[in-house]
């Protein structure tokens, strides 16, 4: 299910994460201008391997992990 | 607690029907949340009003839903009740289970909340009623060890059901369990952290009898049918009809198309085949004559909903007819292409036929890549006011 | 971080044996009698089930004692429908009367298959939600003492269904049901402006209302007032604002809705419709509301013809005769003024008296 997403895309994601304080999953896709599909599996591998997390307001927004 | 507390709860152990105030009570033995929740009942009969209310949101970590929190508006009287939160539970598709796994649910359940469940809510999770917000982890946790996940809440994937489906029903023309399960685990993303702009359903039922209400109740309705003719077993027919079964009355004049007819002479069954929308009404009265026919798959409708906002409805007919074979990516394409239209265009707290309502049928066709055809539509419209493009 | 996005069990870890080698094989079936079924397979197995009505609302000890009948006769495995019934099935004949001396010994009824009242769907009432209208369990505990009889046989003319929630939100989606109950409040929400500042936000509850009743008060723009004219009693505001309570002791009660079906068997699915607008909460046992349902399902099995759900025999002998043989008043209530009134408007110059 989450084969063939590249550490380039995530990658990608992980910077834009880096320009904003959060954001949603829609958000991401269009700031990178990659399918929304890969970029919400991307965003699935990026949170089990603890490099983001999830923050609830209302709706799923996505941050970088707070260190 | 004691019994003499609570008069007018201790009514409804009386009677014929299986008493839930019983079963309050035999978890108040070993739980005093449960005991407070016989209190907070005697007092709702007494006031004739609830006496729950909202509070902080809570869950575990990771997941936007699942949990939903809830809070006594006594608190002073029911200490015990100050949080007390529900879990929902995915079920296992269709509903089975091994008494091992439903033993280790209880036992769970015994160590983290009220002992008090539902068996199960109306969309088909285990509910588990009654924990505090630091007991919502462990609980989670101890659940997955054992196999379990947490199903859907808040503006998400709400947790799909199936009926019972080929695992015991000769009308499943699909296979519902399997279905349910796929889909279920493809979309934990979409369950588990609530984007969207409110709850989206999915519910499969094997045959239009439809067990699960898939027509009434799941924003995806997938109900499986046929496409070629019914199966008719002439000699069953006879044995039906010697038996001293009614035919005429019960099958023949009830088919809504006038597809059925009864050759006394041959003594066979006539089918139209052509005038059969495939009701099941004929083969439900005759399950042991009639069976559906082979080219088998499903009928996917879009829509139903509760009247919570704008009214209810039911679902629509969206693709009459689509082949469901595993690893269903068809399906699978064309939510995720509903969700991005939905997603892109809804406002908050605005279902997707709701929002099909506001921008039109017409829209949500092309947005999804789907063309128009007459089995969407009772009958086309009536006025002259088209939009030529 | 523990683990997460597990998913469901797997079901087919969950199946009987019988169930797991004839899946998808299954023939015909028969109904033994009321809650017992028999299906046949195309490879000659059988499986018997004992259908037993549940209250759903249980606590663990009684899941484990359902368990230990299933461990005793149905080789450690059990289903639950979609109504709440348990579901134990055996390949062997000779362990459905066992199974059912089990059950009954727990207290649980046999039946729901066939002509007959299944269970009743139902939502979550006083013992759990701030919405409420009406209790759900212990009206819907009062309403199943009285038509038990209907559960344990199948002499209706066809299925019937109810389904109860105790608030229009609905979460038992009852509004498809043969009887649908459903808690109605009928007092607009009383505004706590001392609290509206901390526990909600302003234009979310603002748009929340469907009918646009609520409005910032304009001599103070940190409090709300509502125009109970407009208001509908629908507690969308108070989902989303917990400073306005629409509860009320004397106000809220139950409507009863009748004539829906979600089967596509021989009509349309059909949406259930108002028969008695309002009747007030009298608990324990809500007598006035349980004689109500009993009239009607009386008056059904009386009147209409065999396989006719409830909504189909209404569409037959007419609204007006519905009415009139039930002897339930018609009022202005029941008059729709809502999204889709006008498709309920009479077009034709047919009908009866
Ligand atoms: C806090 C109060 C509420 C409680 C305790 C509550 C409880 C529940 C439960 C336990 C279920 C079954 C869930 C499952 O099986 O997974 C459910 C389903 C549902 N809820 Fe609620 N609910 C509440 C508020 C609401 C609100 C505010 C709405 C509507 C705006 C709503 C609409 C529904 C609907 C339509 C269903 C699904 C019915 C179906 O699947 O056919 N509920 N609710
Ligand atoms: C007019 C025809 C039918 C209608 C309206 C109908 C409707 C329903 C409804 C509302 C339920 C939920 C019942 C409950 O849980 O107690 C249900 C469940 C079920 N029905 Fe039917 N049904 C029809 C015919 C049949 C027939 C003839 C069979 C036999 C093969 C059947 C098999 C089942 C099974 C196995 C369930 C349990 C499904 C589940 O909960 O997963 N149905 N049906
Ligand atoms: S919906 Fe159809 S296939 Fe599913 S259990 Fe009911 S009758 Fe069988
Ligand atoms: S399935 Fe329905 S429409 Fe088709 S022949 Fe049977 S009763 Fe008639
Ligand atoms: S129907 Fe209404 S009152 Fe009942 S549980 Fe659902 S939201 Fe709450
Ligand atoms: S109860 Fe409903 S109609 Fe009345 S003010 Fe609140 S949201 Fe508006």
């Amino acid at each position: 299910m989450t084969e063939g997403i590249s550490e380039e895309l995530k990658q990608k994601v992980l910077d834009y994460l880096g320009t904003t304080s959060k954001a949603k999953n829609r958000d991401v896709a269009r700031a990178i201008e990659v399918d929304k599909a890969l970029v919400d599996k991307a965003i699935a591998e990026l949170a089990k391997e603890g490099k983001i997390e999830y923050l609830y307001l209302g709706t799923s927004y996505i941050q970088l992990k707070q260190q | 607690m004691a019994d003499q507390d609570t008069p007018l709860i201790n009514e409804l152990e009386k009677g014929p029907w299986p008493s839930y105030v019983k079963e309050i009570k035999r978890a108040a033995k070993k739980n005093a949340a449960a005991k407070d929740l016989l209190g907070v009942q005697e007092q709702s009969f007494k006031d004739r009003i609830t006496h729950w209310k909202h509070g902080g949101i809570v869950g575990v970590t990771g997941y936007g839903g699942g949990v939903i929190g809830r809070y006594v508006d006594m608190p002073e009287e029911f200490p015990n009740l100050e949080m007390f939160h529900t879990m929902r539970v995915n079920h296992p598709s269709g509903w089975f289970y091994t008494t091992e796994a439903l033993r280790k649910v209880c036992d769970i359940w015994e160590k983290y909340g009220s002992g008090m469940t539902n068996f199960h809510g109306s969309t088909g999770d285990i509910i588990l009623l009654g924990t505090s917000t630091q007991n919502l982890q462990p609980c989670f946790d101890e659940l997955a060890e054992n196999g379990f996940d947490l199903g859907g809440s808040g503006s998400a994937l709400r947790t799909p059901s199936a009926c019972v489906g080929p695992a015991r029903c000769e009308y499943a023309c699909i296979d519902t369990l399997d279905i349910c399960n796929n889909l279920t685990h493809e979309f934990q993303d979409e369950m588990h952290r609530p984007r969207w702009p409110y709850k989206f359903k999915i519910k499969v039922s094997g045959c239009c009898n439809d067990g699960v209400a898939a027509i009434a109740r799941a924003d995806l309705s997938i109900i499986g049918t046929w496409k070629d003719t019914l199966r008719i077993d002439q000699e069953e027919v006879r044995n039906y009809v010697k038996n001293g079964f009614d035919i005429k009355g019960i099958v023949i004049d009830k088919c809504p198309t006038k597809a059925l007819d009864w050759d006394e002479k041959k003594k066979e069954l006539v089918l139209r085949a052509e005038d059969c929308v495939r009701c099941m009404h004929c083969i439900n009265k005759m399950p042991k004559a009639l069976r559906p026919g082979l080219d088998r798959g499903a009928t996917l409708l879009i829509g139903a909903k509760a009247p919570i906002v704008k009214g209810a409805y039911l679902s629509w007919v969206l693709v009459p007819f689509m082949k469901m074979e595993p690893p269903y990516d068809e399906v699978k394409t064309l939510l995720r292409n509903i969700w991005e239209w939905w997603d892109e265009n809804g406002r908050t707290r605005e279902r997707v036929a709701e929002l099909i309502e506001r921008l039109g049928l017409k829209a949500f066709l092309k947005a999804v890549g789907i063309k128009p055809v007459p089995q969407m539509v009772y009958k086309p419209r009536a006025n002259p006011y088209v939009f030529f493009e | 971080m523990g683990k997460t996005d597990l998913g469901p069990p797997d079901y087919r870890t969950m199946l009987p044996k019988v169930i797991e080698k004839n899946y998808g094989k299954w023939k015909y079936h028969e109904i033994l009698k009321p809650g017992v079924l028999k299906h046949v397979s195309e490879t000659g197995d059988e499986v018997f089930t004992v259908r037993v009505g549940s209250p759903r609302l249980v606590s663990i000890d009684y899941i484990r004692d359902i368990c230990d009948v299933a461990d005793k006769y149905c080789d450690g495995h059990l289903r639950f429908t979609s109504r709440y019934n348990i579901e134990l099935m055996t390949p062997k004949k000779e362990n459905v009367e066992p199974i059912i001396a089990a059950v009954q010994k727990l207290g649980l009824p046999v039946g729901g298959t066939g002509n007959a009242i299944s269970n009743v769907v139902h939502t979550q009432g006083w013992v759990h939600c701030h919405s409420a209208a009406t209790d759900s369990s212990g009206l819907v505990k009062a309403i199943m003492d009285e038509l038990y009889p209907y559960f344990i046989s199948m002499k209706l003319p066809a299925r019937l269904r109810v389904a109860l929630a105790c608030c229009i939100n609905m979460c038992g989606a009852v509004h498809c049901s043969d009887i649908a109950i459903v808690g109605v409040h009928t007092k607009p929400p009383k505004v706590d402006n001392s609290k509206v500042t901390a526990l909600c936000e302003i234009p979310t509850t603002l748009s929340s209302c469907p009918t646009g009743a609520i409005r910032k008060d304009p001599s103070n723009p940190k409090s709300l007032v509502v125009n109970d004219e407009k208001c509908m009693y629908c507690g969308n505001c108070y989902t989303v604002c917990p400073a306005m309570p629409l509860a009320d002791s004397v106000g809220d009660g139950v409507a009863i809705y009748v004539g829906g079906k979600v089967s596509n068997a021989r009509t349309a699915p059909m949406f259930s419709r108002l028969a008695i607008p309002y009747i007030p909460n009298n608990p324990p046992r809500w007598p006035e509301v349980v004689s109500a349902i009993k009239n009607i399902v009386e008056v059904y099995a009386k009147h209409a013809h065999p396989e006719e759900r409830m909504g189909e025999w209404i569409e037959r002998v007419g609204w007006e005769s519905f009415f009139k043989l039930t002897g339930i008043p018609f009022t202005e209530y029941h008059i729709d003024d809502f999204t889709h009134a006008i498709d309920t408007y009479r077009t034709t110059t047919q009908f009866r008296w």
